[in-house]
């Protein structure tokens, strides 16, 4: 449905994008993630037909974006982070709008009536756009892209700046609208796209880095599992115990237990299991155990992997641009 | 085509959205009408002459300018040209939908002065030669000013920006027209005071028409002028994409 190949974006001197390929089948769910100036955005905005790629090539549909932009442009509706509007519509002017621009003709009616629906619209359906919270203006540029019914749907940041309980409604919409539609949507909130697509193609600095499912994404970061166990010993005790395992690839201690009690992180390779080994040693020694848990990586974890070893390559300080997890449901 | 209606119905409608275009029109109509009302009283001619021999200059300066400083900075500034742009319409016909939009409110605001010619026919006898003819000048030199006026405002996001810009060369054209600002022009570079006079200005060629000299030469020059000036915008606008 949507092919990048070899696609580079420079705007001046800055590179956007740098070799970035990627192919999206009908259906899917993508979801783009990067740290702020990833070229998230510019992905997109070649996609819509908005900007042109410096050179590379990409279809939508079998349409290329230079040859055929209003063919490609009939098939997408596009919700972009800057959620632009006219202030000084009211809802149902912009839609009216909106449908009458899409050609929508004789289905204007039924469209329009699921949007309002579906994006819950009806109560500010004769208000001024100027005037609506940043929740309904989000909501009325949805709607705006989905009113033509659109095979792809590209939404830039769709969440930014909302309130959780708007989030999970959009995030149900997205889900809803996923079974006949190729979605993509970027965000640097990462439970998000964990729980909603498909696909995660991490992008960093022009690069796509990391493309596959979550949880081929987490083991593309880390071949290794861990373990955290906690028993009542002596630390020397643990330590001698964990030297006769074998595979461990690293131990790290918990320094913060509490006196008679140790713990440790052993790390391992994903493909050997530790469990049978850990389970025998405890029970020769009869320890008491505290606590015995997996580790599981987070989405978050390996995407500060991901760009971190980017990162190294030109210099450490790009590591401490990424948005810390608080500050994600901020504006960019 | 129906792309063109499409966005011609909703520029037209955002014209009165905002106070704007109301005061700029009253002005328009007010400063007008009470110029001519200067010259009316005092010489006493039921003619519009001194009308038309100021028109130029208070729609190249003033209203032109405040009309066409949105059709494109105003997108600029919300950003909403991102999703205009990505309509399926080609960009010509937005182009021509948004100058179609500003050039009837254009004439809606020149219909204002019909009052004149109406005082005229009940005072005296005018001969009606020139007022058609100026009329028609009027009409096809702003068209010709929206489309600078467009052009112009396809670059900045700042709408007063496109307006002092707009006002500036809509203003040259004007002034460059008059006979003694190209004898000035001629007094530093020789030559290119009559130069501009007799290719750029446009004071000339709305002269010959508002005289009642319908010549299809300066019909010509209005235009093409005019469509070079959408044809641009719409490539500046495609321009953009890379």
């Amino acid at each position: 449905m949507i092919e990048l190949q070899n696609v580079y974006k420079n705007y001046g001197l800055t590179k956007a994008l740098i070799d970035v390929s990627f192919s999206i089948e009908k259906g899917e769910i993508i979801g783009f993630v990067g740290p702020n100036g990833a070229g998230k955005s510019t992905a997109m905005k070649i996609i819509t037909t908005y900007t042109a790629p410096t050179s590379g090539t990409a279809t939508i549909g079998g349409y290329d974006v230079l040859e055929n932009p209003l063919e490609v442009r009939k098939l997408i509706g596009y919700l972009p982070e800057t959620v632009p509007l006219y202030s000084d519509m009211l809802v149902n002017e912009y839609l009216e709008f909106i449908g009458a621009a899409r050609h929508l003709n004789g289905q204007f009616k039924q469209r329009y009536d699921w949007v309002v629906e579906a994006c819950g619209l009806q109560p500010v359906l004769k208000r001024k756009i100027g005037v609506l919270s940043k929740g309904f203006k989000q909501r009325t540029c949805l709607a705006q892209a989905l009113i033509h019914d659109p095979d792809v749907l590209i939404l830039d940041e769709p969440t930014s700046g909302l309130d959780p309980l708007q989030i999970i409604g959009i995030r149900n919409l997205v889900r809803e609208l996923a079974h006949d539609k190729t979605i993509i949507l970027s965000t640097h909130i990462l439970p998000e796209v964990s729980t909603i697509a498909d696909r995660i193609l991490v992008v960093n600095e022009g690069r796509i880095v990391a493309d596959g499912s979550f949880e081929d994404l987490v083991q593309q970061v880390t071949d290794r599992n861990s373990i955290y166990i906690e028993v009542r010993t002596t630390k020397k005790d643990l330590q001698s115990a964990v030297q006769s395992i074998s595979d461990v690839e690293e131990v790290i201690y918990n320094d913060e237990t509490p006196k008679g009690i140790v713990g440790c992180h052993l790390y391992f390779t994903a493909k050997t299991d530790l469990l049978p080994q850990i389970n025998q040693i405890v029970r020769e020694r009869s320890w008491d155990i505290l606590e015995f848990q997996r580790e599981k990586l987070s989405l978050e974890d390996s995407f500060i992997r991901l760009t971190k070893s980017r990162g190294n390559d030109s210099g450490e300080d790009t590591v401490n641009t990424e948005p810390s997890p608080d500050e994600e449901g901020g504006a960019e | 085509m129906n792309d063109v209606a499409i966005i011609f119905k909703r520029e037209f409608r955002a014209y009165f959205y905002s106070p704007i275009a109301y005061v700029f029109s009253v002005i328009f109509i007010v400063l007008n009408a009470s110029i001519y009302m200067f010259h009316f009283f005092f010489f006493g001619n039921a003619d519009m002459r001194s009308f038309f021999s100021t028109l130029p200059l208070v729609i190249g300066l003033i209203f032109i300018p405040a009309i066409s400083m949105r059709l494109w900075s105003e997108e600029n500034k919300l950003g909403t040209i991102e999703l205009l742009l990505t309509l399926p319409m080609r960009t010509e016909h937005i182009v021509l939908g948004k100058f179609l939009a500003s050039f009837v409110f254009y004439l809606i605001a020149l219909a204002g002065t019909l009052t004149i010619p109406i005082i005229l026919i009940i005072l005296g006898k005018p001969d009606f030669g020139p007022i058609v003819g100026g009329y028609f000048g009027a009409m096809l030199l702003g068209a010709f000013f929206l489309a600078i006026g467009i052009f112009i405002s396809g670059f900045f996001s700042d709408q007063i920006v496109s307006l002092i810009i707009t006002s500036l060369v809509c203003g040259f054209l004007v002034l460059i027209g008059w006979q003694y600002v190209p004898m000035v022009v001629d007094g530093w570079i020789p030559g290119m005071g009559e130069f501009l006079y007799n290719y750029i200005g446009v004071t000339r060629h709305f002269n010959d028409i508002e005289r009642g000299v319908i010549d299809i030469r300066n019909i010509i020059y209005f235009l093409s002028f005019t469509s070079l000036f959408l044809f641009l915008n719409a490539k500046a606008l495609e321009r953009r994409k890379y």
